[in-house]
């Protein structure tokens, strides 16, 4: 755990104009969900826990084929891409993004 | 009878009254097929948001492959619509509802990079210190 996280890949928006980018904070909330603490990989970057959920719901879907899968697939895409630009307007006028 | 276990499922609309054929035994005996890109178009349109780490650039990528193939695909089902399974079109239109979202995520992730350019300058962003006190002038 702490090899990975001390090899992160960096965002190269974030290295070269040092602003954060609207993927920034993914991987450290990745890394905070697979420890085990889910506030802080909210408040790191509110979508990976619903963009897990879409991923593991689309392997189960594709096995099991529910009838109603592909509704939430879709419903559930949405809403994250939703988070992620309403997150990304929230920092840009709280000011967090450097 | 002989003849007809010759011809396999060729004859999708004569009902098959001899064993099914062993390479497609878990299709409905074999009357219909998947969509062969379905799950591929569905997996990169859902790939193509979470890949927006880096510059947005492989996200476009996928979400415009998973596009070209999904095009194909709806173009083999509207051909032979009784020779595909229902629930791989269903997958095929999620995925390219994915796709089309994630296309335009992508896009915006785009703009904004751009729009941080126009905004600041080359010059400045690519300068620790200016960047520091426009940073600070803005607090």
């Amino acid at each position: 755990m702490k090899f990975i996280n001390e090899h992160l890949l960096a965002c190269p928006i974030k290295q070269h104009f040092r602003i954060d980018c609207p993927g920034c904070g993914f991987q450290r909330s990745v890394l905070a969900l697979f420890e085990g603490d889910l506030v802080r990989s909210f408040t790191l970057y509110p979508a990976t826990v619903p963009l897990m959920v879409l991923l593991l719901f689309t392997m189960v879907h594709l096995k099991i084929d529910f009838k109603h899968g592909t509704f939430f697939i879709k419903i559930l895409y949405i809403g994250i891409s939703l988070i992620i630009i309403i997150n990304y307007i929230y920092k840009i006028f709280t000011h967090q993004l450097s | 009878m002989s003849e007809e276990q010759q011809t396999p499922q060729e004859n999708a609309s004569e009902p098959v009254i001899s064993t099914p054929q062993p390479q497609n035994s878990g299709f409905n005996y074999g009357i219909q097929q998947s969509l062969p890109n379905a799950t591929a178009v569905l997996i990169l349109g859902i790939l193509s948001i979470v890949t927006c780490c880096c510059y947005g650039v492989i996200g476009l990528i996928l979400s415009i492959v998973a596009l070209v193939l999904s095009k194909k695909d709806r173009a083999l089902y509207a051909a032979n619509m009784s020779f595909y399974t229902e629930s791989s079109f269903k997958n095929l239109n999620a995925g390219r509802v994915c796709s089309i979202i994630g296309l335009i995520l992508n896009i915006l992730y785009i703009l904004i990079i751009v729009g941080f350019i126009a905004i600041f300058g080359w010059a400045a962003l690519n300068d620790k210190e200016e960047m520091m006190r426009i940073m600070e002038s803005y607090r």
